[in-house]
């Protein structure tokens, strides 16, 4: 359906003249006398409802079913119309409700018999809903400001429904003569004002409602032509039981619904509470939930038409589905391919109102489709969300989902140590939860701009296999974890975090093992150092991609950096001579992304290389206690061991023959380019690379190197 | 999507193809080297989805059901026969009912008619088929268009000139047209030989076997993935928003929520990794969760992610395309509107995971969940008159529920302009008063005939006592306190 075709906009004109205050002749039996006490007392007489009365609930239960299946956007003006005309709702949409309407109606109350009926026409109500249909909607306004070089596509259409008695052919004629005139006239006034509308449709459907067992002068007429801009429908009903099933037959018939009967509803009896009966109830919804029977039974295949049956002069359809008793209150995933709002035909009856409380208490039923064959379908599900009952449509067919391939077979899929636990807390922590609009600052992000903002933050520094990381690893990182990855932090967070940071260097002059990749190490190995310098790093990577955000994420880096140089680590360094501690510094200094990759991917290095010497370690080692061997130093060092030149003091037979052979052989060939230009022994490798594609390829966590 | 291959199989296909080597080769030799060519190229791109082969003549004949195994297509192409003369309307028919025995009438489909452009005689031509198929009964009606969605693509294997000489060419537009037409008219370029075939065929691919890349993306996160089957697009509304809406392939998850309120949604894709990393993750967290994950594939479009299990034990990362608009489902709100909870006062699942904020409720009730009241049947009349003598029987008791019923009442029938039957009912509950038995507690004698007055009272429409939203309250009365 197109977002403003007729249906758009309905208005409903009710001829409030003083002959709809006649009886329709129909009569209620409301007392209902028992026999016990039947004896002496004379029972009430029957009452019987005016034809206003008709019309007005005929009409309540039209607006009832629309606004049940469409709570958005299908409108309904209600006029009334005497000696004047009324109007009792605007298109707003919160004066769309049937309780607003039921209020304004009590206020207009039964038309008055003894007003003149010279002064009274339903022609003031008919106007007045032509003037009604070319006002903009709320609906109509939004999408003409937001579409603006295409404001022009946002069209006016509706359609009139007119409940009146009318007198004669001619007088129909006329009434419709009367509304195209109008239509022309208003369209000529909606020309040069922005709150109106020019008319480009109008369907007319003109109920003449006249009493029980009196003939009519007026005579039935499909839908016609009167004008490009304007068709008339007339319908000839009785009031009571026929006026409401015409209703009824109206409200499928101009939003696209259909009905649905299910059937074999087992229900307690309400008299004989041990004893159960089956029921049938009627719903109705958007016809597409019918969309595979409609085109099967075009196509005359014997599969579903069995379910169907005519009722009222074939004038109206149904759908029987077949109730199956839900066994568990499982969640079952189903394929499903629409979901449906419904609303029941007969509201209030016992059965429906079962049915409807059962849905709503949060249970599903499955529908089966009967066939022929005898065979079980199972075609539908009504269930409720949120205090709505849909209709789903189940894929009853063949899938092509069907025998889908594992994620296992596809990359990625062989990786076995995912840390699966820790991103279902990180998806916990990122749910979603509704801001009401009222809550929502409108110059602000939107709520759901600012939750992609957070996943954006809590996944700078995010490696995704367990193997990757150390921090993760450890509970004593978790606080400044946690902190680290808010928008601001309170001087509160920043001192959680550093206390984090104190608790590690705390660790790390204890000594307390870490989780590097425990695989093969025994307790206290001795590369516990290197072991904290790849925690450290990667503590100071994680920071580090947050420190722009605030100075207080900055305070936290500045304690990192200050807390992790410390005499221990430092006294082993000048016991080796170091030169790199310079560079190291250098790194830590310059904050930018380059650096931070960089130290990351150096920390992923150095615990490759920390791992295998751990392996190594545990066969030379005697036991955890013995000393470190001294001749045992970690292979990246093994640049920074004091280039033999440079050796002070004695020098030994071994080096001064080994430096002779090495200065031999170096004669023999052409020297590495690398080592010719090193730099204390060092040269950086790739060098192309970097320049090709700057330093950025770990800007997104994945540092898998 | 799934495809059905139509192949011509009639004697025209026979025709030899003039070439300056010394093969010889007939245009079904052509067309099968075209269809090879597509076989192989979905058995590595598309091998997902399911074909299946039909050639037909003046009959027609299901070769290879729907089928991923593209080996046995391959096979089947080799092994046609050749028969007598085209009937294109025989074979639609066939194609209609083969797909809606698969798949029912609701999965899109499509169709494509590898043909010579020699499209049969007299009866039973396509020629035929269209001059007559206005002028037929429900039961013989032509076959399109077919009963489920559909994309045509006739491939000719002959020149746009050949088919221009004859009417072939406006009878083939006037199929696509009639089958609503969505498709395209494949033909040869240059001369009849391998090279132009396999061209054709290419364009075919280019245009409707493309496999669909798309780039899946968390925060920094992010993973290429291809989705099966490939998310068509849609036009919402062709009036107001008639250019068709499609998946970015920049797909953003927006974030996470619980499973037992996203249960089963409209059309479901599934996309397979293609590169070693996020996906996987995303899925055994889903998948250990119970959680789905919010995606979004394009301005106002949303869908969801989350881990599909088969019967057995494999599983995989399912993604399901909600209706485009802001709100796709009712019960979520507006999407837009979906915050993180970081920034709520307290979290909204709670702290041990026992409350959701979803479902929302809607503004209004609807119907059926309100106590409204509805007399069109006298049923429903008698029903709610008699709901208000029983209460009055069991005065002072039921006080409270007696004047709920009789306000309720009273509101209907004010609306409805019903003012005869709050007569009747005071005249009722008069009657109820008089046949009070004696041991009767003295207040539900006041209390009746308050009631009936203030009924009555609402009958004459004064505005001071039919006021709607006025409600009669109970007679305060000694015995009452």
């Amino acid at each position: 359906m197109k977002m403003f075709s007729v249906a758009h906009k309905t208005v409903f004109v009710v001829d409030h003249c003083p002959y709809m205050a006649e009886s329709s002749r129909q009569q209620v039996e409301c007392d209902v006398l028992t026999k016990s006490r039947a004896q002496g007392v004379i029972p009430l007489a029957p009452v019987s409802k005016s034809l206003w009365t008709c019309a007005v609930e005929c009409s309540m239960e039209y607006c009832r079913i629309l606004y049940d299946v469409y709570p958005l956007h299908k409108l309904i003006n209600y006029i009334v119309s005497d000696s004047e005309f009324h109007i009792l709702n605007s298109w707003r949409q919160e004066d769309q409700s049937t309780h607003e309407l039921m209020s304004a109606l009590a206020a207009v109350g039964p038309p008055n018999p003894r007003e003149d009926p010279e002064c009274c026409s339903i022609l003031h109500g008919l106007v007045a809903a032509v003037e009604s249909l070319s006002k903009i909607t709320e609906l109509q306004h939004e999408r003409r400001t937001s579409l603006m070089d295409t404001a022009e596509r946002v069209a006016n259409r509706g359609r009139i429904i007119c409940l009146t008695n009318a007198k004669s052919d001619t007088h129909v004629r006329m009434l419709e003569d009367c509304i195209q005139e109008t239509i022309l006239e208003q369209n000529k006034l909606a020309a040069g004002s922005d709150r109106l509308m020019a008319i480009q449709q109008c369907d007319l459907i003109l109920v003449h409602i006249h009493p029980q067992g009196e003939d009519t002068l007026v005579s039935d007429r499909p839908k016609k032509e009167i004008s490009p801009l304007l068709t008339s429908e007339i319908h000839c009903v009785r009031a009571g039981r026929h006026l409401s099933t015409k209703l009824n037959i109206l409200v499928q018939q101009n939003f696209d619904l259909a009905s649905t009967t299910i059937t074999n509803i087992p229900m307690k009896e309400e008299q004989h509470a041990n004893t159960s009966a089956n029921y049938d109830v009627e719903l109705l919804h958007h016809r597409d939930a019918h969309l595979e029977f409609f085109k099967s039974g075009e196509n005359s295949r014997d599969l579903h038409m069995a379910g169907t049956s005519t009722r009222e002069n074939g004038l109206k359809e149904t759908i029987t589905l077949k109730w199956c008793t839900p066994r568990t209150n499982s969640i079952e995933l189903h394929y499903c391919t629409g979901a449906y709002r419904i609303s029941p035909t007969d509201v209030n009856s016992r059965p429906s109102s079962c049915l409807t409380n059962f849905l709503l208490n949060g249970r599903s039923v499955l529908l089966e489709q009967p066939r022929k064959s005898g065979s079980k379908v199972i075609s539908h599900m009504l269930s409720s969300h949120g205090g709505e009952i849909f209709l789903h449509v189940l894929n009853s067919n063949r899938s092509t989902l069907e025998d889908p391939p594992s994620i296992s077979e596809g990359c990625g899929g062989r990786v076995t140590d995912y840390r699966i636990t820790d991103f279902g807390e990180f998806m916990r922590e990122n749910r979603l939860t509704p801001v009401s609009e009222s809550s929502h600052d409108p110059s602000g992000k939107l709520p759901v701009e600012r939750a992609k903002a957070q996943l954006e933050r809590h996944t700078r520094y995010w490696p995704m296999i367990i193997s990757q990381t150390t921090i993760f690893n450890m509970q004593a990182v978790v606080p400044l974890a946690n902190l680290i990855v808010k928008e601001t932090l309170s001087e509160e967070d920043v001192l959680t975090c550093q206390k984090t940071v104190y608790n590690l260097v705390d660790m790390e002059r204890k000594n307390d093992p870490l989780p590097i990749s425990t695989v093969g190490s025994r307790g206290k190995g001795p590369k516990r150092d290197e072991q904290y310098r790849i925690m450290w790093n990667e503590l100071e990577t994680l920071v580090k991609t947050h420190a722009g955000a605030t100075d207080r994420h900055q305070r936290v880096l500045d304690c990192i950096i200050a807390c992790r140089s410390k005499p221990p680590e430092e006294e082993e360094r000048k016991k080796r001579g170091r030169k790199r501690e310079d560079r190291e510094d250098r790194t830590e200094k310059n904050g930018s992304k380059d650096t931070d990759d960089k130290s990351w991917q150096e920390s992923e290095r150095l615990k490759g290389l920390v791992d295998k010497e751990e392996q190594e370690s545990e066969v030379i080692k005697d036991s955890p206690d013995s000393p470190e061997p001294l001749n045992k130093k970690p292979r990246l060092c093994t640049e920074e061991v004091q280039p033999p030149e440079r050796a002070k003091g004695p020098v030994s037979l071994l080096t001064m023959w080994s430096n002779r052979i090495t200065v031999a052989n170096s004669r023999k060939h052409q020297e590495f380019v690398g080592r010719v230009s090193s730099v204390n022994n060092k040269f950086e490798l790739y060098q192309q690379l970097k320049d090709e594609n700057g330093m950025d390829v770990h800007e997104n966590g994945k540092a898998s190197r | 999507m799934p495809t059905v291959v139509l192949m011509d199989v009639s004697l025209s296909m026979t025709r030899p193809v003039s070439l300056d080597g010394s093969d010889e080769f007939q245009r079904k030799n052509l067309a099968v080297h075209g269809l090879n060519m597509l076989f192989e190229h979905m058995a590595s791109n598309y091998r997902l989805e399911f074909t299946s082969l039909m050639a037909f003549s003046s009959l027609w004949e299901l070769l290879v059901p729907f089928t991923r195994d593209y080996n046995a297509l391959q096979e089947a192409l080799g092994n046609l026969e050749d028969y007598d003369k085209t009937c294109v309307e025989a074979a639609l028919n066939g194609v209609s009912n083969v797909v809606q025995q698969e798949w029912g009438s609701a999965c899109p489909c499509q169709v494509v008619l590898v043909t010579d452009g020699s499209l049969g005689i007299g009866k039973g031509s396509l020629r035929h088929s269209l001059q007559t198929q206005k002028h037929r009964g429900d039961d013989k009606k032509f076959p399109l268009p077919f009963p489920f969605p559909t994309k045509l693509f006739i491939m000719s294997v002959a020149n746009a000139e050949e088919l221009q000489m004859t009417d072939a060419m406006d009878n083939l537009e006037e199929l696509l047209r009639l089958s609503g037409g969505d498709g395209q008219i494949f033909t040869m370029e240059g001369p009849l030989c391998m090279k132009s075939v396999q061209a054709m065929f290419g364009r075919l691919i280019d245009h409707a076997y493309s496999p669909f890349h798309a780039v899946l993306h968390c925060g920094n996160l992010s993973s290429d993935v291809q989705v099966f089957p490939r998310p068509e697009p849609i036009v919402m509304d062709e009036e107001v928003e008639p250019m068709p809406r499609s998946v970015n392939i920049e797909v953003d998850e927006v974030g996470t929520g619980t499973t037992d309120e996203l249960e089963e949604e409209p059309s479901a894709s599934q996309m397979a990794g293609k590169s070693p990393n996020f996906c996987v993750l995303l899925h055994g967290s889903l998948k250990v969760e119970g959680m789905v994950a919010l995606v979004q594939l394009g301005p106002e479009w949303y869908g969801m992610l989350y881990s599909q299990a088969d019967s057995k034990k494999k599983s995989n990362l399912m993604m399901s395309l909600f209706e485009p608009g802001p709100e796709p489902l009712p019960w979520l709100g507006k999407i837009t509107h979906l915050g993180p909870i970081s920034e709520a006062a307290e979290n909204p699942y709670g702290e041990d995971d026992s409350k959701s904020p979803f479902p929302l409720q809607p503004s209004a009730k609807r119907s059926y969940a309100q106590n409204v009241t509805v007399w069109i049947k006298a049923s429903g009349l008698q029903t709610d008159v008699q709901k208000i003598l029983r209460n009055a029987r069991k005065l002072p008791d039921k006080t409270q529920t007696f004047y709920k019923e009789l306000n309720r009442l009273r509101k209907a029938a004010l609306a409805f302009g019903f003012w005869e039957l709050l007569k009747g009912v005071a005249d009722l509950l008069e009657r109820e008063c008089t046949l009070l038995p004696d041991s009767a507690h003295p207040d539900a004698a006041f209390q009746l005939s308050h009631a009936a007055q203030q009924l009555k009272l609402a009958s004459t429409g004064d505005s001071q006592y039919a006021a709607f939203d006025h409600n009669i309250a109970p007679m305060h009365t000694d015995f009452s306190s």
